[in-house]
């Protein structure tokens, strides 16, 4: 499974070979993951996936499949449904998000996006090798 | 399998020296409790208060609110696999202190959330404002990881439910209301011409701070089962969910789930209640597939005519919700979802995060994007400043005066995707 993220914590959680670091923002990893999509990957986790809103937290995790075939619509729906979800939400801004957010609230939105992430990384058939 | 609920109100919590029920009151030791929640290791204090509808105060960050009950007679004990055996619940006598919770509130994370307002215009929303509540708020020693503190108020809470409840074991109730669900074979002889209808309930199971038990198993490690629907009013399935106040289905929610109450209302008039199928909301998309899949299978193996699905949270569940949906409609029964909206705060934009023409019959809890101003209340338990950070604030949501101008789903159960709420265009 190919890891799309910009999750510091995802990064340090797994081994490198299956992380595809996007320094870069929430929206910038979906964009990724989209353009990976129209290059024949598949989705394997939500690409909304936590509750918490697209206008609260700025890390996103995304799994892709390592193998490529043709065109896979249903993943090419779910991403261009989570970008116009994204941008509906990011139409209200939250000013005490982004540079303003405190460390340790963004210590606990990285715990979240890299705790969700693992529990995908465990359903999947072949988990990779966890650092720790 | 047939249960009876002994209704016990309670219209007021007082604090004495000696716990018990007597009339309508529930009398707490607090000193007792307290000992009792203590116990674990976890906890570097714990307070109790107490908090009654029309009063101003607020309680946040809301974790869980949790109904005292106690199995009076039949098999198992309340909360299987947390504070009783795993034994098979839903059947014999249990009692239910009604009119009451506990309600466990703690900053487990940095954007923690949810707000039960006892008055005012917040009060409107939430119908734990109609409550009298005792509000446990528990803090950790420190180094204390997340998740370590999020099980040890989840546990506090079931604790302190229970030992409420069994102060209500040896009372005779008045009021006693009957729920039965026949075999499969029986119900067929017994309403044959009624159509059969089950209810697919999805449960929060995305990971961390996002998960749901039956009997004591994490949900996203189930395969799609099915429970009589009684087994849900003895605690079979608890919250483990700590993310998004407005549509997160409490411990609460799970013993009084209004869509299985709406349904043995009509049952044997003018449908058949066939059963609750419990299905998970995980994060990885092949377990969706397997997990939709058997949902679809077990409503075509019980020869289903419709089915009601109630969905948890946002994003996510949303394509388990439409998944559901689409495949339990292709085996040829109809079905009815009921869901929340994110539709902006001006309602105009698309409400769900997926969405399919199999979907044409929906419920929905209201729009959690609704911006409402909540007075400034006399009293706050819990941590105020939090309200800056939780779902649906903003940086200036708590005003200098302390009104908050926020969304809807700073509301714990507002928009609540059982329809256990109170905002409605009625």
């Amino acid at each position: 499974m190919i890891i799309l993220t910009n999750n510091p914590d995802v990064q340090n959680m797994l081994t490198d070979r299956s992380v595809c670091f996007v320094e870069g923002s929430y929206r910038d990893v979906l964009v990724r993951a989209r353009d990976m999509v129209h290059q024949g990957h598949r989705l394997l986790t939500h690409p909304l996936m936590g509750s918490l809103k697209p206008n609260e937290t700025p890390y996103r995790s995304v799994g892709l499949s390592e193998e490529k075939g043709s065109l896979d619509f249903d993943s090419l729906q779910l991403i261009e449904n989570a970008i116009e979800t994204f941008d509906k939400f990011a139409a209200v801004t939250r000013p005490d998000r982004g540079s303003n957010t405190p460390e340790r609230m963004l210590a606990d939105f990285r715990l979240i996006d890299a705790s969700l992430l693992k529990t995908a990384l465990e359903s999947a058939e072949q988990p990779p090798d966890f650092r720790r | 399998m047939k249960l009876e609920l002994g209704i016990i109100k309670i219209s007021d919590i007082q604090f004495a020296a000696e716990s018990k029920v007597e009339g309508s009151t529930l009398y707490v030791n607090k000193d007792e409790l307290k000992a009792l929640i203590m116990e674990d290791e976890t906890f570097a204090s714990c307070e109790l208060d107490i908090a009654r509808p029309g009063e101003s105060v607020r309680i946040t960050p809301v974790k869980d609110v949790i109904e005292p009950r106690v199995k009076v007679s039949g098999e198992g004990g309340v909360f299987p696999g947390w504070m009783a055996k795993v034994k098979t619940v839903g059947s014999g006598r249990t009692n239910v202190l009604k009119g009451c919770a506990v309600v466990t509130t703690g900053k487990i994370v940095g954007f923690q959330e949810g707000i039960i307002d006892m008055c005012g215009e917040g009060a409107k929303y939430t119908p734990f404002s109609q409550l009298n509540n005792l509000v446990l708020c528990v803090e950790p020693v420190e180094g204390t990881l997340q998740h370590a503190y999020e099980k040890a108020v989840r546990i506090a809470g079931l604790k302190a439910a229970t030992y409420l409840g069994k102060l209500a074991k040896d009372i005779e109730a008045e009021e006693v209301r009957t729920y039965e669900t026949p075999s499969i074979t029986e119900g067929i002889k017994l309403y044959p011409g009624l159509p059969r209808v089950g209810y697919v309930l999805m449960l929060q199971s995305q990971g961390l701070l996002h998960d749901t038990y039956v009997y004591g198993v994490d949900a996203k490690q189930s395969l799609t089962t099915m429970l009589y629907p009684t087994e849900t009013m003895d605690g079979a399935i608890i919250s483990g969910n700590c993310v998004s106040a407005c549509d997160k289905n409490t411990t609460y929610h799970h013993l009084n789930n209004p869509v299985i109450e709406d349904l043995y209302a009509r049952h044997g008039k003018d449908l058949n209640f066939v059963g609750v199928i419990i299905t998970n909301e995980n994060v990885y998309l092949a377990d969706k597939e397997r997990s939709s899949d058997w949902s679809a299978k077990l409503c075509e193996f019980l020869g289903l005519d419709g089915a009601i699905i109630s969905q948890e949270g946002f994003g996510n569940p949303d394509t388990d919700l439409i998944m559901n949906c689409k495949k339990i409609e292709a085996k040829g029964v109809k079905t009815v979802i009921i869901t929340d909206e994110y539709a902006g705060q001006d309602g105009a934009s698309q409400s769900l995060a997926d969405a399919d023409v199999a979907a044409n019959a929906c419920v929905t809890g209201g729009n959690a994007n609704t911006v409402i101003h909540l007075p400034k209340m006399d009293k706050v338990i819990g941590h105020i400043e939090y309200v800056d950070k939780i779902a649906g604030g903003w940086s200036g949501s708590l005003q200098e005066d302390g009104s908050i101008i926020a969304e809807l789903q700073v509301i714990t159960g507002a928009t609540n995707e059982m329809g256990f709420n109170t905002f409605s265009a009625r």
